[in-house]
This record gives C-alpha cells, sequence and structure tokens, in this order.
C-alpha cells in the first residue's frame, strides 16, 4: 500500500505530522515533486478557471499522483473549533478533486477535521489509520510520535527565526499562507528576491501559534479564519523587531481580499507591501515591485537615523 | 431575385452578405469597422449595391448581428436582431452540417459553440476579459515590431515555443519584455503567444465542454495559422478553418432573416441617410439609465437601454 | 446625543421586513438606503479593495449613500463566508473616510450564546424591550415567508402577464401595505389577499413553457441591481423562472442534513456557503427536466466557483445546459444581454428538436 501526499494547500503545515504518521505505521508515502511550470498547467485543466492560484496547483499534485499510489490523501478542514474556521476553499477540496478526477479511477484517503462536528485530531488520525488498516493502539502510538517531531520541528525553526530578529540587518515579515510562502514557485522567487537585496525575511508562519491565536485581536477582533488569525497575531508579535512587511497572497484569495487591507490600515507605523501573486511567469514585475519597496525602507531607516 | 442581407457589425470589423434563397452567397464584403459603426455599415451598403449592380436582385429581409446589432438594425428596419453566437452558429452549421465544436475567437470576445445534430446544445463566452483575444494578439504584434498578419505564418517556424503568460493582457505585457531581454528568438515569443491563446481559451471558455471533431474554427483570430495549429496540437484533432470563416456571423443571421417569413422591400439608399445617435441619460429614477437614441434624417426610430418602463422614449412610427 | 436612525444595506425585498423590525421591534427610526444605482457601486468599488467579492462593494455603496440620507447607526450581520468579516472592515473604511456613524457588527456576536446578540441590540436602543423585540421579530420572519411566497409565483408567471406591469404594480403594492400590518390575524389576511389576487391576474401561459433554473451565491441571486435584472430579462423572453435560494429556505427552513443525502453522488461533505444549495437545486432542476440553468456569483465566490466543479458533472451527466455568470463592479450590459439572448435561442431550439 502507498499513500500519495500532494504536495500543495495543507501539506505545508502539517508534512511533518502526516509524513511521520504513516513512517511511524510503516506505510510507504509518495509525495508529489516540488511545484513547476507543469504541475500548474495540468491543474489549470482541471480548475475551474477563476479558482485560486492555490486550488490549481492543488489539483495538479493530485493529478500527478494518480497512477503513482494507491490512495491519495485529501485532507479536508471546516472548522478548528475555538481557532477559528477555515477558508471554504479546504472544506471545498475533497469534493472539487472527486469531481474533477472522475474516471479517472483515484482512490481517495479521506482526512476530514470538523471541531464542530467530529472529534478533534487524534480522531482524525485514528480514522486514518483504520482506513490503512492498522490498530488503534498502533494509529495513536503513531500519531503520538507524530505529535512530537512535529513540535521539535516547529521549536527549532522558531528558535532559528530569533536568532534572525538580533543584529541590526533590514528585516522584512514574510506574511502569507504556508502554502504560498514554502511553495518553490510561488513564493520561493519572493524570498530568494529579498535576500538577493540583502535583507532577511522574517517568516510569519513561524510563531507561538497559541501566542498568536491570541494576540490577532489585538489587530482584529472579529477575524473568522484560524490560519489569518495566526498570521496577523504573527505581526503583532512580529512588528517591533521588523522594517517593513510584505503581504503576500494569490490571486484571488477570498480571506486574504480583506484582512489585508485591514493589515494595512491599522498596521501604520511600517510600510506594508500588498504584493499578489498570480502565477504567471515574469519575475521581472515581481523584482520590480520588491527592489521599490526596499528602497523605500532604506531611505526611511536613513531618515531616522538623521532625525535621531 | 429574392435576396437575403446579414450585417454583422463587430468592436473590429464589420462583415455583410446577401445570399439567394438557397443561402448561396451573392456579394459579400469585409471592411474595419474603425470605432464607427454608423460609418462602417453605411461603406458597408455602398460595397454590397456596387457588386450586386446590373445584377435583378431584391433584398426582401434584413437581419443584423454582432455587438452593434440594434443600431444596425434600425438603420436597415431589419426584420431580424440576432445575437451573434446564435448567428455564428447557424451560418457555421449551414456550410458545415455534421460540426460539433465550434471555436471562436474575434476582437474582444471568444466563445466556444457544442453543436450536435444540427443544434446547439451548449456554449460558454469568456468572463474576465480581452486577454487571449484579437485585440491582445494585435497590442502584442504592435510591441515585436510585426504585422498582426504575418503572425501565423512566424509562428510556425518556431521550434521551441516560448512560454507566455497571457492570462493577463497586462501581465503578458511585461513578460514579453523580460522574455526578448533574457534573448528568446521572436518566432518562438510568437509561437508562444499563439501557444498561450489556445491555453487560455480551452481553460476559460472551454472549461468542462466535451470537446469533439468535427472541429471549426472561426472569428478574425483563425486566420492566424499559429493559433490553428497550436489548437490542433492541443485537442488532437484536425481544425477547420473556412476561407470566408469570417462571414459566418452574416451567413446566419442572413438565412435567420430569411427563415423569419417576415419580408419587405430592402433599399441600399439607406447607405445615403443621415444618422445620428445620441446617448441620453435617463433622469426619470435613480438608476439613471444611459438610453441610446437613433435619428434618421432628424426623426427619432428607435431607443433602448432604459431598464424599465419610465424611461421608454416611443418613436414616431 | 443625536436620535438613533439605524439602516440595513439593500437585499431584494427584504428592507421592508427589516424595516418594520428596527421600528416597530427595537424601536428606533429606520433609514432605508436609497434605492442602489450605478453610483451605489461606484462609490462602493472606489474605496473597497478591488478583490473582494462585489456584494462587498454593494453594502458599502448602500452604507455610505444611507449616511448621506441621514443614517447614524448602521448594522452588518455575520456569515459563514467572507460576510463574516464585512462588518469590521466596513466600519473600518467608514472611519477612515471620516464618517462618524455607530457601527453595530453581529460579527461580534457568537451563536452558542445567544444573548450576546440582545446585547448587540440594546447597544442600538438601551431601552429596547425583550419582550416586544420578540414579538416583533416572529412577525417579521412571517412577513418574510409571505414575501418569499408571493415572489416565488411571480417569478415563475410574470413573463405571461396580459398587462405589462400588472406584476411589478400588485408587488409594489403589497410590499406597501406590510409595513401598516399591526397583528400576525392582520399579516395574514393582507399577504392572503393579495395572494389571492396576484393568483387572480390574467396570464398567458402556454401548457409547456421554457422553464428555467436560477442557483448560485447568496447576494447576488437575491438582489436584483447586483445580478442586472436577470429575471426580469428573462421573463421578457417568455419562461418560467425558478430559483430555491431565498430566506425562508435557506435561514429559516434550512434542510442542510437533507440536502447532504441528495447529493451524496456527487459531494461527500458541505463545500460551504450556498454551494451545497446550488449542487442540489441543481440537480432538481436536472431530474425535473428543466430547459436550462442559470448559475450567477459575484466574481471569486470561493464556495460557487467550487461547486461549479461539480454542476459541470452533473450538466454532462443529465444533458443540462448550464449558462455561468460571474459579477463584478465592471461587468457590461451588453455582454449579459447577449449572453441571456443567446441561451434563450439555444433553449428553444433544443425543446423544438426534441419534439
Amino acid at each position: 500500500m502507498k499513500i500519495g501526499i500532494p504536495r500543495a494547500l495543507l501539506y505545508y503545515r502539517y508534512h511533518t505530522l502526516w509524513e511521520t504518521f504513516f513512517e511511524e505505521l510503516g506505510v510507504e508515502t509518495v509525495i508529489s515533486p516540488p511545484t513547476n511550470k507543469g504541475i500548474l498547467d495540468s491543474g489549470s485543466i482541471y480548475a475551474i478557471d477563476e479558482s485560486c492560484l492555490p486550488m490549481k496547483i492543488f489539483l495538479g499534485h493530485v493529478e500527478w499522483l494518480i497512477g503513482r499510489c494507491d490512495m491519495i490523501l485529501l485532507p479536508r478542514i471546516a472548522s478548528l473549533g475555538r481557532q477559528g474556521s477555515a477558508c471554504m476553499r479546504y472544506q471545498a477540496a475533497y469534493d472539487v478533486a472527486r469531481n474533477a478526477f472522475r474516471g479517472r479511477q483515484i482512490k481517495l484517503l479521506d482526512y476530514n477535521v470538523d471541531l464542530r462536528k467530529n472529534g478533534g485530531q487524534i480522531e482524525t488520525f485514528l480514522s486514518l489509520g483504520r482506513a490503512v488498516g492498522k490498530k488503534r493502539a498502533q494509529s495513536l502510538h503513531a500519531y503520538l510520535a507524530a505529535r512530537q517531531a512535529d513540535k521539535a520541528v516547529g521549536t527549532a525553526e522558531l528558535l532559528h527565526q530569533q536568532d534572525l530578529l538580533r543584529g541590526d540587518r533590514c528585516r522584512i515579515l514574510v506574511v502569507g499562507h504556508p502554502y504560498n510562502v514554502y511553495d518553490p514557485y510561488v513564493g520561493g522567487p519572493v524570498l530568494d528576491c529579498l535576500r538577493a537585496l540583502n535583507t532577511v525575511p522574517i517568516i510569519a508562519d513561524i510563531v507561538d501559534r497559541r501566542e498568536a491565536l491570541e494576540r490577532s485581536a489585538n489587530i482584529s477582533s472579529t477575524l473568522p479564519w484560524a490560519f489569518n488569525r495566526q498570521l496577523v497575531g504573527a505581526i503583532d508579535i512580529y512588528r517591533r523587531y521588523v522594517d517593513g512587511i510584505v503581504l503576500m497572497s494569490t490571486f484571488p484569495c477570498g480571506p486574504d481580499s480583506l484582512v489585508n487591507e485591514i493589515v494595512v490600515r491599522r498596521v501604520r507605523e511600517l510600510p506594508v507591501l500588498n504584493l499578489l501573486i498570480d502565477g504567471q511567469e515574469g519575475s521581472a514585475g515581481l523584482e520590480t515591485r520588491l527592489e521599490s519597496f526596499v528602497d523605500i525602507i532604506h531611505f526611511k531607516r536613513e531618515e531616522d537615523i538623521t532625525l535621531a | 431575385m429574392k435576396a437575403y442581407l446579414g450585417i454583422d457589425v463587430g468592436s473590429i470589423s464589420t462583415k455583410g452578405v446577401v445570399i439567394d434563397s438557397k443561402n448561396a452567397i451573392l456579394a459579400s464584403e469585409y471592411l474595419w469597422t474603425e470605432g464607427d459603426p454608423m460609418g462602417a455599415v453605411r461603406r458597408l451598403l455602398k460595397a454590397l449595391a456596387s457588386q450586386l449592380e446590373g445584377k435583378d436582385v431584391q433584398v426582401a429581409a434584413v437581419g443584423t448581428t454582432g455587438s452593434a446589432r440594434k443600431l444596425t438594425g434600425a438603420m436597415t428596419d431589419a426584420q431580424v436582431v440576432k445575437n451573434e453566437i446564435t448567428a455564428h452558429a447557424i451560418g457555421t452549421t449551414s456550410l458545415y452540417p455534421d460540426v460539433r465544436t465550434i471555436f471562436e475567437i474575434g476582437g474582444q470576445d471568444s466563445k466556444i459553440i457544442l453543436v450536435e445534430n444540427g443544434i446547439v446544445v451548449d456554449y460558454a463566452m469568456n468572463t474576465l476579459c480581452a486577454a487571449g483575444t484579437g485585440s491582445f494578439l494585435s497590442s502584442q504584434a504592435r510591441r515585436l515590431g510585426v504585422q498582426v498578419e504575418e503572425f501565423g505564418e512566424i509562428a510556425l517556424t518556431s521550434q521551441h515555443p516560448t512560454p507566455i503568460a497571457a492570462r493577463c493582457t497586462v501581465f503578458a505585457e511585461s513578460d514579453l519584455v523580460h522574455k526578448a531581454q533574457i534573448g528568446h528568438k521572436k518566432e518562438d515569443i510568437i509561437a508562444g503567444l499563439c501557444k498561450a491563446v489556445v491555453t487560455n481559451y480551452l481553460n476559460n471558455v472551454g472549461k468542462g465542454k466535451k470537446i469533439a471533431p468535427p472541429i471549426v474554427f472561426q472569428g478574425g483570430v483563425s486566420k492566424n495559422v499559429g493559433v490553428k495549429k497550436a489548437f490542433e496540437d492541443a485537442t488532437g484533432f484536425p481544425v477547420t478553418v473556412d476561407p470566408n470563416g469570417h462571414l459566418t456571423g452574416a451567413l446566419g443571421v442572413a438565412i435567420l432573416a430569411r427563415k423569419s417569413g417576415k419580408e419587405q422591400p430592402f433599399s441600399f439608399g439607406v447607405a445615403d441617410m443621415d444618422f445620428v445617435t445620441r446617448g441620453v441619460e435617463c433622469g426619470k429614477c435613480s438608476n439613471r439609465c444611459e438610453i441610446i437614441c437613433v435619428y434618421q434624417n432628424g426623426r427619432l426610430i428607435d431607443s433602448w437601454g432604459n431598464r424599465c418602463e419610465n424611461g421608454a422614449i416611443r418613436a414616431a412610427k | 446625543m443625536p436620535e438613533t436612525k439605524v439602516s440595513f444595506p439593500h437585499l431584494g425585498s427584504y428592507c421592508v421586513p427589516i424595516e418594520y423590525l428596527f421600528t416597530r421591534g427595537v424601536g428606533v427610526d429606520y433609514v432605508t438606503p436609497p434605492p442602489i444605482t450605478r453610483r451605489t457601486l461606484e462609490i462602493g468599488s472606489r474605496y473597497s479593495p478591488d478583490t473582494v467579492c462585489a456584494p462587498f462593494k454593494y453594502n458599502l455603496g448602500n452604507y455610505i449613500e444611507t449616511i448621506e440620507a441621514g443614517a447614524n447607526t448602521l448594522v452588518q450581520t455575520g456569515g459563514v463566508c467572507r460576510l463574516g468579516y464585512y462588518g469590521e472592515l466596513h466600519e473600518q473604511i467608514l472611519r477612515d473616510l471620516g464618517y462618524k456613524v455607530r457601527f453595530v457588527n453581529m460579527a461580534r456576536a457568537s451563536y452558542s450564546n445567544p444573548a450576546s446578540f440582545y446585547s448587540e441590540f440594546l447597544s442600538i436602543n438601551p431601552d429596547l424591550s425583550l419582550k416586544r423585540v420578540a414579538a416583533v421579530l416572529t412577525l417579521v420572519l412571517k412577513m418574510v415567508e409571505h414575501i418569499d411566497a408571493f415572489e416565488s409565483y411571480m417569478r415563475n408567471n410574470v413573463g405571461f402577464e396580459c398587462e405589462e406591469g400588472s406584476f411589478d404594480r400588485l408587488h409594489q403594492d403589497f410590499l406597501a401595505s406590510l409595513s401598516a400590518v399591526e397583528s400576525h390575524k392582520e399579516l395574514s389576511a393582507i399577504s392572503k389577499l393579495y395572494m389571492r389576487r396576484l393568483k387572480e391576474l390574467p396570464i398567458n401561459r402556454p401548457k409547456n413553457p421554457l422553464r428555467v433554473g436560477i442557483i448560485g451565491e447568496y447576494y447576488t441571486i437575491m438582489e436584483p441591481f447586483s445580478n442586472h435584472f436577470m429575471e426580469k430579462s428573462l421573463a421578457r423572453m417568455g419562461i418560467a423562472v425558478d430559483r430555491w435560494i431565498n430566506i425562508s429556505n435557506t435561514l429559516l427552513h434550512n434542510p442542510s442534513k437533507k440536502v447532504i443525502t441528495h447529493i451524496k453522488d456527487y459531494a461527500k461533505y458541505d463545500m460551504g456557503a450556498t454551494a451545497m444549495f446550488s449542487i442540489d437545486k441543481a440537480l432538481e432542476f436536472a431530474k425535473k427536466h428543466y430547459d436550462g440553468i442559470i448559475h450567477v456569483k459575484s466574481f471569486g465566490c470561493t464556495p460557487e466557483i467550487d461547486a461549479m466543479t461539480v454542476l459541470q458533472n452533473i450538466s454532462n451527466d443529465y444533458k443540462i445546459p448550464i449558462l455561468y455568470f460571474s459579477f463584478d463592479s465592471q461587468t457590461s450590459e451588453t455582454g449579459i444581454q447577449t449572453r441571456l439572448e443567446a441561451f434563450y435561442d439555444m433553449i428553444v431550439m433544443r425543446k423544438e428538436d426534441r419534439k
């Protein structure tokens, strides 16, 4: 039995958890390769034209996995309970893939998180284990190990990022969903460009998640989406340590269309760049925008120094 | 001999045909609209009249289509005013009774029409903007310093089409500059543009549609052999482009005029009359509809654009 | 403190019961937003983020115009999709524009705690009587049901009216008479009377008319301006129009549990907001051999885009044409009319072919 995992959407948030879980259970996995143009192109064939870029990429990854595994892990998240809800795209992803690839003989491995209706993460993993024919005790053990591994990775990333907050180099907070920031095809060029411009990108997703959730209320009090709350909370945590903020989102993103506007209107003390990526080739425009943004930050820093 | 006139006024070009009762074309003309639909129709009518000179032809019914169909319909007192999707479908099925799929890319619109047994069963039209249509290709051609008419031939010489982002005109332009800068050959960029138009089309209007052969490709862009070839590569089916493909809309609406059963002798002398349109903002309610009034020799003959009865301006009949 | 003048954005004919709720129930003045016009959308778009969905822009336009008309207290609901976050941004934009108004955002209340809604209402009128609000609310909900029933019949038959405008006139009279009712009894009598008069209006309905079902996103389907008065255009073509989405069917008698079993061949889960309803009703229209389906939504509406993947399968399985519309602030009127006319021609030809 081989489980295919699409390297898209929730993968970037949960991959340690998933990979360790299956590894502990002795279930083989195959992960689709990092996004490339071929994957985006095939996803664009299956996705409704008006869909957001991440959905197109997601379907491209699912397509890549067809025929290369026995089952494809298809995560669906509707609600994270108290933390908030999820964008409706996560809610629909399972059925969209099912309908888009109807007739392609794919078997989907259901991964459903809906804390309003079902149990928590533990139950989700136990039922995942059941679906691949493992005993409850085995699955529980694998889940606990996965949790631990995930936590260890998170802590290490956080410590590394805290190191970056020291020193007087220009730091730019990159605020974006993990599937955008970490996808080499989407966020990769942005991070590369920022580094080439001699700045240090600080990733908003790397943060103490519980603290971020609480502090998001300092910027916005009725934000319904858990993942956006975390990012907004991260802005509140990091705002004192950075020189500017890049809001990285992909076209057309429902939640970001509102949240980014709130951030622009409420985080006034820092330069904010609203960077909308639509997955088209053409790094030229991207470079121009980032370069002029970094210029503005430098001018501002020099001015601050002179004034001081 | 009784004949039927069909006029198709689009944003870029204006087309007209005169057919007999067996749908055979007696006269046809194709010219640029140049932003002046009324002037274009006048020139069109004069050209058609001169082609028919000396022949015993009496136009018994007129049909109009295209984005200026209402205006043209008012000018010619047409029996049939039909949208261009239906007109194209009728025109094409009259030439190719077995056709299953019609691709159409015009100046600002693109559409797909699915046909079964001569009946339109499904269609879709572009939702977003003019990216990937005729006007998009023309502007990119200008940018590359190439005549748009040569585009197709140049594209065919390319061995490695350059991937181009063409979903949005603005993105495409900056991408084009970038690709040229990093040394892509002109023919590869042009072939890439043709390919991008097709990919765009299939991902937008073609989405979820079962594309079955025979396929007919028409509209201004069908003259571009590069795009035609890209369609064949993408679908795996041969694609037919009719040499008279640009006339199918006019032909279709002429057929509809013939079938309407309404007849009234038409005089090409209309071309010499004075037509004026005026846009009036209706102030009778807060919708403030823009009402278009058409005057012939100073007399109001038609008006439209009002959303409610308050704005109705009656023409003196 | 100046007298409270409340307002709530437009949604079809529901401004009538909403006004009733505020004036009779909450006990404050109500300012009905000026009718939506092109200006409403223009100013709404000017101050909204570009890629936000069109209903946000319409609502903002309503707020600004209603402030100009004298309102000083604005209300926004919560909702399951982006709507749940509209209020906070609307308020921020209005503040940044310098408007000094009270903004009551129901998204601050929580469904798990009904008392929190009460406290939001209290912020509108501190002397609020809970008893009175509760009594008026039940009346208002009934009123909504009567309006929906009236409009359902109207939608299905107005295309065949013998006298042009007769349905519209009666509809306007009906809505106007509602604000005067004092009790459940009166409401029921008035509604019955108008329903009877509606059914007595002469129509010339063919035995087997063209039937089109409309599905789609909540706001765009219910606010006629935002869908370019599509139902009217279809009626003028002589089409019997059906749509299931209205407040009664979705909010008051939400059938989610049943729906998920109807559509299980196409979707396992709730895909969010109205997506499930769109799929369910498309399936129903297809099974009932409607001549076509029209899907409307605002550009970028996530749940409805996701539903489209399913709708395409339904369209192929049942051989029913579905026409998709995506509206934003730039949508061209001519484009819509061309597509509608072509759709009409197509379903006419298909129907003739079937004979």
